[in-house]
């Protein structure tokens, strides 16, 4: 509640949607996904969506991208009633990269995952993002308005504004600005998006876990456009929607109702509305192996 | 029973903070369930002379006295600093110090820290290093956005091994396996819960495998961070029984010779 009394226990038991977790490839990617998990019980998260993206620019081939994929849908495969997949690519791999988008999503991913290859808004994008928009499911795209030497490092990361400008070529599209609390400048790129279409979300994952971050953007955009994620940060980011001076009813709505209504776009409903009771908190989640 | 080792009052220059004065922050504590914190002045980083900071803060923070504990932060590098510690520690009664260089402009390894850390541990008195206090992705034009680090700390250690020194905001990775050596395992140093994982770091998960909650303590980094999210980390700590106590409050009163059965 608003300036009322800070209730972790309780918070811990609130069914919460993490819609931006990491697997990696190979076995030691499916061990990773039963620490996730584990983890995620400790955490009330009772699914996390997941990716297993090429970081830092780099422009990897398809093979390899396919491969990162297929840990990604193993990892599904394993929990099923826990991790949701969604599909890297890198667009300007125009064929493989729509092919690879078809794979994933018959392969049961619900979403894309672009890293920082190209700007959100380079034409090279487009066709994902066309592609995103028809099928209605999100695009999640690696954001951070960075300054300094880590702008330098990676100059092809969006920002809020890069974020805008694509939301208003695509309206229809699910986008998500990844990670506000991922570094970069997050009250820059926050209101670099007060304006753009309704269908653009933020995600509050990262390990910057600056107070007043969720409640700046539920400011900007509204309760109904913030998404609970992780990025490996998941105490932290528990912690910050919970300490949030923010009403039960916006940290329900930013922990899991936002992220169901992403799923109801594709007619899927969210793993707590079909999970059974003490599968979270402590307890073996259902599929734990 | 909860006691933040790591808070702060006052204006931060790159961004607008709630919270940040001294009767904001008991509210903030009573929000979050902690019942003491150590707080410091970060105006006195960044002011040329941040004695005046240093004794406004003592007295921003005199009427709540039994609840809020106020760290001196000592510049080194600036003429007759050694005046300013002793004020602190005798005429204030302040119970520890900050050491922040990344904004002053000197290094942890070097004979000038050596010093300092040497005349505060001849008083007695705690030093509180932050790591960062601010993440360095987002640095604003005018902020180095250095970093103080794990080597830093050995290094102090080394030179003065009575000293007790909290390291503040840092993540714990391998790299804290420097402080675990054998010259090292048992001096008085300390992390906090503020910025760091716990269950899927498996550094951290490791170092308390080591060490339980020998070498840890509770602190929030408030206002900079949300207090909910150490809170969470605390709740969640795999350590039980009189070890967690020592996190949650124990260590701090110690280390700070404070008397908590005063305060109630």
């Amino acid at each position: 509640m608003v300036d009322g009394r800070i209730d972790v226990k309780a918070g811990l038991l609130e069914p919460k949607i993490d819609v931006h977790a990491h697997v990696l490839p190979g076995e030691e990617g499916l061990r990773q996904s039963d620490r996730l998990v584990a983890v995620a019980d400790k955490l009330g998260i009772t699914e996390l969506w997941c990716s297993a993206p090429i970081a830092g620019g780099r422009m990897a081939s398809p093979e390899e991208i396919r491969r990162n994929n297929d840990g990604v849908i193993a990892a599904m495969r394993r929990h099923p009633r826990r991790i949701r997949g969604l599909c890297f690519v890198i667009p300007g791999y125009y064929t493989e990269a729509i092919a690879e988008v078809e794979r994933c999503l018959a392969a049961g991913m619900i979403g894309i995952k672009l890293y920082n290859q190209y700007k959100i808004h380079d034409p090279a994008v487009w066709p994902i993002i066309k592609l995103a928009a028809e099928r209605r499911i999100p695009v999640l795209e690696h954001c951070a308005h960075l300054t300094g030497k880590t702008l330098a490092e990676q100059p092809l990361t969006s920002d809020g504004a890069d974020m805008a400008r694509i939301s208003e070529r695509f309206p229809d599209a699910i986008l998500i600005n990844a990670h506000i609390g991922g570094g970069g400048d997050l009250e820059w790129s926050l209101r670099a998006l007060r304006d753009a279409s309704p269908n653009l979300y933020v995600d509050v994952s990262g390990s910057n876990l600056e107070d007043g971050q969720i409640e700046m953007a539920v400011a900007e955009l509204g309760a109904s456009r913030v998404l609970f994620a992780t990025d490996s940060t998941m105490e932290g980011c528990v912690g910050k929607v919970i300490g949030a001076r923010l009403s039960r009813k916006e940290k329900e709505m930013i922990f899991r109702l936002n992220a169901a209504d992403i799923l109801a776009k594709q007619g899927l409903q969210p793993f707590y509305q079909t999970q059974a009771a003490g599968t979270i908190n402590g307890e073996a989640s259902a599929d734990a192996v | 029973m909860l006691f933040d080792l790591n808070a702060w009052i006052g204006s931060w220059p790159f961004r607008s903070m709630w919270d940040n004065t001294a009767p904001a922050m008991l509210e903030r504590m009573d929000r979050h369930g902690i019942n003491w914190a150590a707080v410091s002045s970060l105006e006195a980083i960044f002011h040329r002379n941040g004695q005046p900071a240093n004794e406004k803060l003592a007295e921003d923070v005199a009427p709540y006295s039994r609840r809020l504990f106020p760290l001196a932060t000592i510049n080194p590098s600036y003429v007759k600093w050694e005046d300013d510690l002793k004020y602190c520690h005798e005429k204030l009664n302040m119970k520890g110090v900050r050491l922040v260089p990344q904004y002053q402009g000197w290094e942890l390894k070097s004979a000038m820290a050596v010093k300092a850390v040497q005349a505060c541990t001849e008083r007695g008195l705690l030093i509180c290093i932050p790591h960062r206090l601010e993440d360095p992705r987002q640095a604003h034009p005018i902020d180095p956005g250095r970093t103080v680090e794990y080597d830093d700390v050995v290094y102090l250690l080394r030179a003065v091994p009575a000293a007790k020194i909290v390291l503040q905001n840092i993540r714990v990775t391998p790299a804290i396996n420097a402080l675990l050596q054998p010259d090292l395992i048992d001096k008085e140093w300390y992390v906090d819960l503020a910025l760091t994982e716990v269950h899927f770091n498996q550094a951290t998960l490791s170092f308390l495998d080591k060490v339980g909650g020998k070498h840890l303590v509770f602190g929030t980094h408030s206002p900079h961070s949300y207090a909910g999210s150490a809170l969470v980390k605390l709740e969640l700590l795999p350590v039980a029984g009189d070890e967690k106590a020592d996190v949650c409050y124990r260590h701090a009163a110690r280390l700070l010779n404070v008397n908590l059965m005063e305060t109630e």
